[in-house]
């Protein structure tokens, strides 16, 4: 197979930039076989993938961070943006260079299962890792929103981080003096939260991360809640209290986030939000 | 505790006044109370005054309002096409 | 250029049809506790908001509602508004954000974007549903940004979009105006001499107008399919055409989000913009 020409993949991250991305990076398709399990690698969405080409930016601005009305982040979500900068460039690659390119959907191939995990593949193109609360976080930008682009194109790829940027020295100091980190105390699994963690001589060498209940939270008014609501009045022999639970707040509230899903699909950031690696690094006023 | 479900008799009582207080009937320049005002009002606790205003605003028209709402549409632009594109094929029956 | 002039350049540039600067103080006059921006966003100082166009002339002159109805917009105003953010953020250094303008409790969004483009100076409120009508242009859509950013505020303005000449002329023919005799319904008023003396809109009875296929005609479908007990009139209820487009409208919301236009459709202000070739 020809190779891509030479400034090719220097080339694809300009463009990448241009089109509104914050950093952007290549995986080798191969590498994430160790990982992922089957059918959810580059190879089983794209037969012959070769790279993957990641995107990071539309990121929650300090604004959104810094908002205390929690409908801000619930239904003003920024995550499309980078979405539409993936899809530009899979069509870069297949204009421009002459291979197949796949932009990888960001929703689900079944129940809560992606077809191939954005945040594995920032890890392996060199822009984040995992941090104690589950994101992946880059250095220089925190917290991010990805997406990802599957080809045969065989660019060079990145190298991962060899320095997490969790857990940050605010949140090392934190476990020597209290053993728990702002995340770990915001959302702590032994309360009702999802989160639980351990850190060993300033790394984390143990995480624990309850998928169903965050869902809870990130979905509060979603699928899952319209899914309930529905049940709930199925079961309900009163007509009046059926009407009180299908054309209640909560109800319609999951209806909204459902239609305007584009904004609505993110609804908790607290272990982000406390997280000092994840906003705030540029000074703002 | 499941999910959240007014009780019917609370929201039988309350639900016309809600609806008079809230934005559902606007004046121009005077605008509706909030939740927390019309609890405040009412002696209720906001949560409870959000959960009838729901019900209420969803409630207030049946679904024949919808089918009316249909025809209305499909008249008003026919006449307003009629007349303005001078079409007077398009004049609805 | 000031940093009033580079905001709204930024906002034009992207899409945004006008845009216009509110002080936050503005705000607390009509706004109750908890929905004025700096209540969204603490040490907020400005609030930018951007008008978009709505359908396009074309869409108007269709003889079929139903094109409207799912037409949608390509929401520039909402462009806008994150390119100003994300300048206001990048090059000036101070907090924005997207107002948020959903709904989340029923009908109710956590910041009015009617007001705020009546404090920002880019329109006032109409006989027809209260509608924010913009004297050069009429019905735009309107997003806004809030900001720890000072800028320096346009005014409200001093001359009210409506009603138009024409319609207080019309008015003192005939008592009406257009908006009025087409929405009886949803719609009542009075002019004196050539301004709104009183006005009311019914917005539940303009909701199953102007959303006839969405949330609420959902919701309402939905209790009358899981109140019936025969089967097989549930089952004609659940592949009806109205349930149907219920949930199409659910799926494909930018193509549904106003539904109803004949209030504006019979309003002059702008209309000029509406005659092409």
């Amino acid at each position: 197979m020809a190779d891509v020409p030479s400034g090719a993949a220097k080339q694809l991250k300009s463009v990448a930039l241009k089109s509104g991305a914050t950093v952007c990076g290549i995986a080798d398709a191969a590498a994430f076989d160790a990982h992922a399990p089957a059918k959810h690698r580059p190879g089983d969405l794209l037969p012959g993938a070769r790279s993957v080409v990641v995107v990071g930016g539309a990121q929650p601005r300090e604004g959104d961070w810094a908002a205390t009305s929690p409908w801000v982040m619930q239904t003003m979500g920024t995550t499309e943006r980078i979405q539409g900068v993936g899809r530009r460039l899979a069509q870069y690659v297949e204009s421009e260079l002459g291979y197949y390119a796949l932009y990888v959907p960001p929703g689900t191939a079944s129940g809560e299962t992606p077809f191939l995990s954005l945040m594995l593949a920032a890890q392996l193109a060199g822009l984040g890792s995992r941090s104690l609360a589950g994101p992946v976080l880059n250095r220089d930008h925190g917290f991010m929103y990805w997406s990802a682009v599957i080809t045969t194109a065989p660019f060079e790829p990145d190298s991962a981080e060899t320095t997490p940027a969790c857990p940050a020295s605010p949140c090392r100091e934190m476990w020597d003096r209290e053993g728990t980190t702002p995340c770990l105390r915001t959302c702590p699994s032994s309360d009702g939260g999802c989160l639980a963690g351990k850190l060993e001589n300033g790394r984390a060498v143990q995480t624990f991360y309850d998928a169903a209940r965050c869902h809870t939270r990130v979905h509060t008014h979603w699928v899952g809640g319209f899914q309930k609501v529905l049940e709930e009045s199925l079961n309900e022999p009163d007509r009046e209290k059926r009407k009180m639970l299908l054309y209640g707040d909560f109800f319609t509230r999951s209806l909204w986030a459902i239609t305007y899903s584009s904004t609505n699909i993110a609804q908790c950031f607290e272990c982000m939000r406390v997280c000092p690696a994840a906003h705030g690094l540029k000074e703002m006023k | 505790m499941t999910v959240f479900k007014l009780d019917p008799e609370v929201y039988k009582r309350y639900k016309d006044e809600v609806l008079k207080l809230c934005n559902s009937f606007q004046k121009i320049d005077q605008p509706g109370l909030s939740d927390k005002q019309i609890a405040e009002r009412l002696g209720l606790d906001e949560r409870t005054v959000t959960e009838i205003r729901c019900v209420a605003e969803r409630d207030c028209y049946s679904l024949d309002e919808w089918e009316k709402a249909i025809e209305f549409k499909r008249r008003a632009t026919l006449e307003w096409s009629a007349l303005a594109l001078k079409r007077p094929d398009l004049k609805p029956e | 250029m000031t940093r009033e002039e580079q905001v709204k350049a930024v906002g034009l540039k992207a899409g945004a049809r006008v845009v216009g600067i509110a002080a936050v103080e503005a705000f607390r006059e009509k706004v109750p506790d908890g929905y004025r921006p700096d209540d969204i966003l603490p040490g907020a100082r400005s609030v930018v908001v951007a008008g978009g166009d709505g359908p396009t002339a074309g869409a108007w002159r269709c003889p079929d509602h139903r094109v409207m109805e799912i037409t949608g917009y390509d929401l520039r105003e909402n462009v806008a508004v994150h390119a100003m953010c994300d300048f206001i953020e990048g090059t000036l250094s101070h907090k924005a954000l997207q107002a948020p303008s959903l709904p989340v409790h029923g009908h109710e969004p956590p910041m009015s974007m009617m007001h705020a483009a009546e404090l920002a100076g880019l329109g006032t409120r109409s006989l027809a549903a209260h509608i924010i009508l913009n004297p050069e242009y009429g019905l735009l859509y309107y997003a806004a940004l809030i900001t720890t950013l000072p800028l320096e505020p346009d005014a409200p303005l001093a001359e009210p979009a409506c009603p138009h000449p024409g319609c207080a002329a019309m008015y003192r023919r005939i008592g009406t105006t257009p908006c009025l005799r087409v929405c009886p319904a949803c719609l009542a008023g009075t002019v004196q001499d050539g301004r709104i003396q009183t006005s009311t809109y019914d917005r539940e009875k303009c909701h199953s107008r102007a959303q006839t296929y969405g949330i609420g005609s959902f919701q309402k479908g939905l209790l009358q399919i899981v109140n019936e007990d025969d089967p097989a009139r549930r089952r004609t209820m659940i592949y009806s055409d109205f349930f149907t487009k219920s949930i199409q409208s659910l799926g494909f919301f930018r193509d549904s989000i106003a539904q109803c236009f004949e209030c504006m459709r019979v309003c002059p202000v702008g209309r000029k913009y509406r005659k092409l070739q």
